[in-house]
């Protein structure tokens, strides 16, 4: 799901192309402009390719770690066909960090190397999956709600200049939308249940709100820094009109279901635009860089997975076996 | 037709895949590769799915909805063999495991595409692409890692080592074997695990790997009569958590 | 150990403190590039790749993870190391001079001589 790897907004502008041939960035940016897209091997600013490496890992990770909150509902989905649905789509999110970590192999970066940076926390991942899954309604919040998210995000990055990225997300695109749909079903069921549902699926959905309303990111500062990334295709959206677009999309589908979101001053304005409570981005930080409820969990249950798994891998590693970065 | 002798069968096979299939599905995101996650989570969701067919089955042979019979009885009511409601432990034991109920159960889908019970019959030949995937899976795993090098092959004979006597607890036979054969339902559980051991010698083999000596054998039973170690217990438990929290609702 | 929320978790009996050595290089194995065909009669086409130790595990791999939905008859797995591929800096030398009519549909009109022809006759 999940690409909401927001970009160092200390890199000053000037910086991000300095040292580069300025008849190759003039044909990059060219062929960029023309809508064309850039693909592994084609010459490119040091700067393009590290900000892309760092925002598809992040992205990658997002998705693998984003497999526990709610494969922590696994054995527990109420029947056959929930508990179906909920394996196939936490399935689909380990696929998705499959086919993030082979786009982002094509920049460079090897497998091993994300995962190090992953399992040593020195890489993030989203923040919202720092977060518990408390009840199955918690599980059918993030599956509606973070996925929803997750999409506008991926839709909007879908039409980005790096090819293998772009080709990963149309693909990608299309098994959330099963996921959007799975989601909103559960949580329909719930809304529309008995009381003791509705009072179940209310109480996820005021947990899940703040980190929900953390999700795109804090308000990006306008700078020459970000209007590079725009230009080059690298970032596709600002957090903030992120935001208003998923505030748009999901706040009357929710008051719709008669459920209540925990901010008195959340409506949309004679300009059309949504207000809301600013969100409390000092939480976001300290989550962030490793203080919240789960960050401690995902990685430590991320470190036991691949040293579990490693004899395994060990094992069938031949000698002749040689690493060369994927085609595309 | 011995619709008793029917029920039995069924009740046995659907609960074999429902607790293999929740047992595999714990491996969903924390499997050893991420391409090998995906690989077993398809087939622990066909065994989930393959266990919903055969209640349903049941469901119109008479017995209560599949979500409710699936979901909602103690431990006490299952019939699932004691090998499949064992913890996962390491991959080893899970792929061993795998092979040698995955070949079990193609063998039993297999003759009961044959089968007179007819409604049976039909799910066995719609299940047979599945199985057949499942199988090739195992098989490649158990004669890669059987002789890949010497930890992995110490690791696969130690897990084969412990499954094998709960493995031979899975042709536990039942008081109705009679009028199964007789009736041409099914050819018997002592028929399978002939051809069972048939399948899985070679493949064994071939992975430099050894059957325990058959003057060890002990089959573990116990399961098909309902009796069950402890692990059981907390996984049915979870299973019906959810339903519990509210039985009047619709989830 | 860690009491998760996750009886998955809990059951797998994990130290909240276990540092592990690094991945090393090699440790997810080498690529291999998949080829996927939807039905009889159409080409293969390339959708990605998987990390896998041999062919036949690429192959269980590329199948579940490129051909777990939708249509599927036939994949092709071939190790990315022996794929030649051309450069993207010579896509130059798919350029060619518009004058070679010669070789389309397109550069032969018979019509106009077959009119003249007629009128002759
Ligand atoms: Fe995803
Ligand atoms: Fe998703």
């Amino acid at each position: 799901m999940y690409g909401n790897a927001y970009i160092d907004p200390n890199d000053k502008a000037a910086q991000m192309i300095a040292g580069e041939d300025p008849q190759k960035l003039a044909e990059f940016e060219a062929r960029i402009a023309k809508g064309e897209k850039i693909e592994p091997k084609d010459w490119m600013p040091k700067e393009y390719r590290k900000q892309l490496v760092r925002m598809i890992e992040q992205h990658a990770h997002s998705e693998i770690i984003g497999a526990l909150p709610e494969g922590t509902w696994i054995t527990r989905a109420p029947g056959f066909k929930r508990k179906l649905a909920l394996m196939a789509k936490v399935q689909d999110e380990v696929g998705h960090a499959q086919l993030l970590y082979s786009a982002a192999e094509t920049l460079g970066k090897s497998r091993e190397a994300m995962i190090n940076d992953l399992i040593t926390g020195k890489s993030k991942y989203s923040n919202v999956f720092n977060y518990p899954a408390f009840t199955w309604a918690d599980a059918c919040i993030i599956a509606w709600l973070i996925d929803a998210g997750a999409i506008i995000n991926q839709v909007a990055n879908a039409k980005g200049s790096y090819g293998p990225y772009c080709r990963a997300l149309d693909r990608i695109c299309t098994e959330e939308s099963f996921h959007l749909k799975y989601g909103h079903d559960n949580v329909v069921t719930l809304a529309t249940g008995t009381p003791k549902q509705r009072e179940m699926v209310q109480a996820a959905l005021t947990r899940w709100w703040p980190p929900i309303m953390h999700f795109f990111g804090p308000s990006d500062k306008i700078s020459n820094h970000t209007e590079i990334l725009m230009r080059w295709k690298v970032k596709m959206a600002s957090n903030d009109d992120m935001r208003q677009q998923f505030l748009n999309m999901y706040v009357p589908k929710i008051w719709d279901l008669g459920l209540t979101l925990p901010d008195p001053n959340l409506k949309k304005n004679a300009e059309g635009k949504w207000e809301y409570t600013e969100p409390d981005w000092d939480e976001f930080k300290r989550v962030v860089n490793g203080d919240g409820p789960c960050n401690a969990e995902r990685l430590a249950v991320r470190r036991n997975a691949e040293e579990r798994g490693r004899w395994v891998r060990e094992a069938l590693n031949t000698t002749e076996s040689k690493y060369i970065v994927p085609l595309a | 037709m011995n619709t008793q002798a029917i029920k039995e069968l069924l009740y046995k096979m659907a609960d074999d895949l429902l607790i293999i299939g929740h047992r595999n599905s714990e491996w969903t995101g924390l499997g050893p590769i991420l391409e090998e996650d995906i690989s077993f989570s398809s087939m622990a969701q066909d065994k989930i799915g393959q266990s919903q067919a055969i209640f349903q089955l049941l469901n119109d042979l008479g017995e209560q909805e599949p979500d409710t019979v699936a979901f909602m009885r103690g431990a006490a009511q299952f019939h699932n063999a004691r090998f499949l409601e064992l913890p996962n432990g390491e991959y080893d034991f899970s792929l061993v495991r795998h092979f040698l109920f995955d070949h079990a159960d193609q063998l039993r889908f297999e003759a009961l595409a044959n089968s007179s019970y007819e409604p049976l019959a039909k799910v066995a030949k719609k299940v047979k692409g599945e199985l057949k995937y499942h199988v090739f899976h195992a098989n490649t795993w158990l004669v890669k890692l059987g002789q890949a090098n010497e930890n992995s092959h110490n690791r696969m004979q130690a897990a084969l080592n412990q499954a094998w006597n709960y493995a031979l607890g899975m042709f536990e036979e039942s008081a109705h074997e009679d009028a199964l054969i007789t009736e041409g339902i099914f050819e018997g559980e002592l028929a399978l695990r002939d051809k069972w051991l048939a399948t899985i010698t070679p493949i064994i083999l071939k992975a430099g790997l050894q059957i325990p000596a058959s003057n060890e054998w002990q089959p573990i039973y116990g399961g098909r009569i309902c009796q069950h170690t402890e692990h059981l217990s907390p996984l049915v438990e979870e299973m019906s958590e959810v339903f519990r929290y509210d039985p009047t609702a619709e989830w | 150990m860690i009491k998760s929320l996750d009886p998955r978790i809990t059951r797998a009996e994990i130290d909240l403190e276990n540092p592990i050595d690094p991945l090393k290089e090699l440790d997810q194995w080498e690529t291999y590039e998949v080829f996927h065909q939807k039905r009889r009669g159409d080409q293969h086409m390339h959708v990605g790749i998987v990390h896998a130790p041999n062919a036949e595990m690429a192959f269980i791999f590329a199948k579940e993870q490129y051909g777990r939905r939708g249509l599927s008859v036939n994949i092709w797995v071939v190790k990315t190391r022996d794929v030649y591929s051309s450069e993207y800096d010579d896509s130059d030398i798919f350029e060619t001079v518009p004058e070679k009519q010669y070789r389309e549909a397109g550069g032969y009109k018979v019509m106009e001589k077959i009119n003249k022809y007629k009128k002759g006759v």
